[in-house]
């Protein structure tokens, strides 16, 4: 159950494309940077990114529901911006899939947002929905490359959101965002979602889907590598 | 009623009628078992029913803290009904099993589910938020609880996917999901009635004990599936992340620097297994918990299955091959496939063993089995036994009906009793390991209840000690530390030391009924009604905590309660309703014949030394010539007449009549059961005052 891009048009894989390899050869200028495409103008990197082990995660979904808490003042799988999906009858490690947005340094949502609501936050480049903007199109959900879109639907307010790397959480007072927590990150059991704020690389899932299993983790006997 | 949906669900499967109970009527029971007592006596009007009687009210619950972050209850799920395991009746009985179905059944919208009647062929109900319905189970019926999943994902997954989305409804407005409906089923077994039949939630959740599976298979009820885009509404969400975050940081496993100790909120998300774990594996856990006792597997074998489910074949498989090979995964997942109770197939199997080796069961002996026990411990041994078990097949009928019963139709119930070769101490229970002659409040918790009561509040006063003990190390906590940490959090009791003395010559005392006491109604309420994991509270002593004091108590399990639905429940609060609910289970026991007269262990407690179980020897805390130390329990048996004598004190201490055991007036009045009062004395059932 690997995280793959869903089928898309030759356009679209030259959009991804084109996307990784900036990420890859000026990831560590972009932070805080510019950077211009053939269609895009002008999109600050994220300043942040949340990764996560797929091999480490216990399948409790305390991620999404505790991101629902923080966003929405209430307890939804279906409000969590990360998923978590499971197949009990899989073997490991294809058992359990990760969906969590990636921040892209060529968002996807954001360029084929309408009105703008899915922008790139002035001062932290973190890609979110301004919900008063959001016409509730869904052209973000069907922009977002993978197969299970990052950016989601919240139908009890009727508008397209996302992960915002907690940096509006109007129902946990720690701060959020590059700058702060992530209530994932927080409640995760084993420590299988972290945060960085270098950019990770964009081709495949290599740089989303990373290993943070270490001498602990081979201590109490699952495998590290 | 934040942490509510506000209705349960009620499916009348005789008349096919789908119906909601507003769950307000029964709130201050709070959820899981307390409301589903509370749904039974409504529902259920005459409590003398068989359990296989259409009339019999089968409730499946969850409970405010269900389906969010409160650490390690946030996946259980609470089962009630008249039970048809139990011998000689089957009492009103309760069962509960993980996963991920009570989260989900409330996002549905639901706060529970209420089964009445018999539908008139195989049905399964099909739950996508409110719509509701009754299915035919023809191309189920049959199938393994796993197969049986599996197409019920495949009929409920058909829905429109947007974007890896899936839509419950035509309209958007219903909200999408990327989660696989949760479902529960029988297997083979319990379509065949069998005594000992599960109820199955994905690959190892089950709810093992009562015999829902023969239950649900009695109503013709092969599935529950549930599926769900709503809310939860919560008081306080800031307090619920913080506590969730201060439990995780203060008391659950710290990778950076695990502590030496004692564990078990505290403990490392690890197998709770007794075969070994595949190294190519992950934890794995029920929605919400703080800390997995499952593994999923490279191989795929074994996935999800822990405790009694690991060892009901691993003994017998590395007796077989000298070391344990797959064929222990493979036995255990027979049983989840077919939905058969682990004890009754582990500790059956052993007695045939034992049969088999006295040269009274076999091919041609006196109880004629075809089994080939020079296979026993191979994967086809397994799947034979099983087999026969689930379809009745042969002398499987006779395993169907559970080993009491079988034993009892063999004619050699009162004999294979009183030597102990049938391990089965209360109620026609099979032994959880723990046996009533060691570990005290296990034994008499179960007999003056309904089943094996399987609750591990004290359990590890005997695994911590003796683990250490017998590794020639000093124990972690000295049994004089150790009970003066954990009787600080006995309230309504609390501070009181010798209520954990484990010496013979305490077993009889009234602090060892209060003891009793407070596992029934800590149980009823805060586990099986509040729907804590058994598995990791109560918190009573931690090593992550400086003076060894664990998180139960104001700052444990009502913090989360509280952060929910709102108010300032205190945990003495919470253990008063369990007052109430441990009365009102009595209640229903004294309607359908319980008197103190049938509450008595199997003789083999009473006349049998005992021989100090797993591990050869049995420790536990315990004063000694006036000092406390660690007890070696191996070599006590109980004596009769003063057991009885603790029931009198035990009956008193509840307020209930010590003569028949049966709950007063008074005792109900205070608790504001006046209604139960009124019904028994109708029936002339009322304890005398």
């Amino acid at each position: 159950m690997a995280n793959e891009p869903k089928k898309s048009s030759r356009r679209d894989f030259i959009k991804i494309s084109s996307a990784s390899v900036i990420g890859l050869s000026l990831g560590a200028l972009i932070p805080g940077g510019k950077w211009l495409e053939n269609e895009v103008y002008a999109i600050p990197a994220s300043q942040g990114y949340l990764l996560v082990d797929t091999k480490k995660c216990q399948g409790c979904s305390t991620c999404t529901i505790v991101c629902s808490l923080a966003h929405e003042g209430k307890q939804n799988l279906s409000l969590g911006r990360i998923q978590v999906q499971q197949n009990p009858f899989k073997a490991f490690p294809d058992d359990i899939k990760i969906d969590q947005c990636r921040q892209c340094a060529y968002p996807a949502c954001v360029t084929a947002c309408p009105t703008k609501a899915l922008h790139a936050d002035k001062k932290t480049g973190v890609r979110l929905v301004s919900p008063d903007k959001c016409i509730g199109c869904q052209r973000c959900m069907e922009a977002c490359p993978y197969e299970t879109s990052n950016a989601a639907w919240n139908h009890e307010d009727k508008n397209g959101h996302k992960c915002d790397l907690c940096l509006e959480t109007p129902f946990w007072k720690e701060q959020g965002g590059p700058n702060g927590k992530q209530a994932c990150v927080q409640v995760c059991p084993v420590n299988a979602i972290a945060f960085t704020k270098e950019i990770p690389v964009q081709a495949g899932d290599g740089g989303y889907k990373v290993n943070l299993r270490d001498e602990s983790w081979k201590q109490l006997g699952y495998p590290i590598s | 009623m934040k942490g509510y949906q506000g209705k349960i669900l009620r499916v009348d499967l005789s008349n096919r009628k789908i119906t909601k109970i507003e769950t307000k009527k029964y709130a201050e029971y709070v959820g899981g078992h307390g409301i589903g007592s509370a749904i039974f006596w409504d529902l259920c009007k005459d409590k003398t029913i068989d359990g296989f009687d259409p009339a019999n009210v089968v409730t499946i619950m969850g409970s405010p803290i269900s389906g969010t972050i409160t650490p390690s209850g946030s996946g259980r799920c609470e089962v009630t009904g008249i039970g048809v395991q139990s011998y000689p009746i089957g009492w009103y009985t309760r069962s509960n099993f993980g996963g991920r179905f009570s989260g989900m059944m409330k996002y549905a919208g639901w706060d529970g589910i209420v089964i009445e009647g018999k539908a008139d062929k195989p049905v399964w109900i099909d739950v996508r938020n409110s719509d509701v319905k009754i299915r035919d189970a023809d191309g189920l019926w049959g199938l393994s609880t796993w197969e049986a999943q599996e197409e019920i994902w495949e009929v409920v997954n058909k829905s429109v996917t947007k974007d890896g989305w899936k839509a419950l409804s035509s309209s958007r407005d219903a909200g999408f999901t990327t989660q696989k409906p949760a479902v529960l089923a029988i297997g083979q077994a319990g379509e065949n009635l069998g005594r000992s039949a599960c109820l199955i939630h994905d690959a190892g959740n089950g709810a093992g004990q009562g015999g829902f599976g023969g239950v649900w298979g009695s109503k013709n009820l092969k599935a529950i599936s549930v599926i769900g885009t709503g809310s939860i509404e919560t008081d306080d969400p800031n307090a619920l992340i913080e506590a969730r975050i201060a439990a995780k940081n203060n008391y659950a496993y710290n990778f950076d620097d695990p502590k030496v100790g004692w564990n078990r909120f505290s403990s490392s998300p690890t197998l709770g297994g007794f075969y070994d774990r595949e190294e190519e594996s992950r934890p794995q856990s029920c929605m919400g918990c703080i800390a997995g006792c499952r593994a999923r597997t490279a191989s795929g074998l074994g996935s999800e299955s822990s405790c009694v489910e690991t060892i009901f074949y691993a003994d017998f498989n590395r007796r077989k091959f000298g070391k344990q090979t797959r064929d222990a995964y493979v036995a255990t997942d027979l049983l989840q496939k077919y939905g058969i109770n682990a004890y009754e197939a582990w500790r059956g199997l052993e007695y045939l063993e034992k049969l088999y080796k006295l040269g009274v069961l076999g091919p041609g002996k006196e109880i004629d089995c075809p089994l080939d026990f020079e296979q026993l411990g191979t994967a086809e041994f397994a799947e034979e036994f099983l087999r026969m078990t689930a379809f009745r097949e042969g002398i499987g009928d006779d395993f169907a009906e559970g080993f009491v019963r079988a034993a009892e139709r063999w004619g050699r119930l009162e004999e294979d009793w009183k030597t102990g070769i049938l391990v089965y101490p209360y109620w026609g229970c099979p032994d959880h390991m723990y046996d009533p002659r060691a570990e005290i409040e296990w034994g008499y918790a179960s007999i003056v209840g309904d089943r094996d009561m399987n609750q591990h509040d004290f359990n590890g006063l005997y695994w911590d000690p003796t683990k250490d003990i017998l590794g020639g190390k000093q124990p972690y906590l000295s049994a004089e530390e150790v009970t003066k940490v954990i009787a600080e959090k006995l309230v309504p009791f609390e501070n009181n030391p010798k209520m954990l003395d484990f010496s013979l010559e305490n077993a009889y005392s009234e602090d060892m009924a209060k003891l009793v006491s407070w596992t029934q109604i800590y149980g009823r309420f805060w586990k099986n009604s509040v729907l804590f994991c058994d598995w990791r509270w109560p918190d009573l002593y931690n090593p992550n905590a400086p003076d060894n004091s664990g998180l139960t108590g104001d700052e444990g399990e009502p913090k989360f309660l509280n952060a929910i639905i709102g108010g300032n429940m205190t945990f003495s609060e919470g253990m008063e309703t369990g007052r109430k609910i441990w009365n009102l289970d009595n209640a229903i026991y004294t309607l359908q014949g319980r008197h103190r007269d049938l509450v008595k262990f199997a003789d083999y407690i009473y006349d049998i030394p005992y021989d100090g179980g797993l591990m050869g020897s049995y420790y536990l805390p315990g004063i000694e010539n006036g000092e406390w130390k660690y007890i070696d329990t191996k070599g006590r048996k109980l004596d009769r007449d003063k057991f009885e004598e603790w029931k009198t004190k035990y009956y008193k201490l509840e307020g209930w009549d010590p003569e028949t055991g049966w709950p007063t007036r008074s005792a109900l009045k205070t608790l504001g059961l006046n209604h139960v009062a009124d019904e028994l004395e109708k029936r002339s059932l009322l304890g005398k005052e």
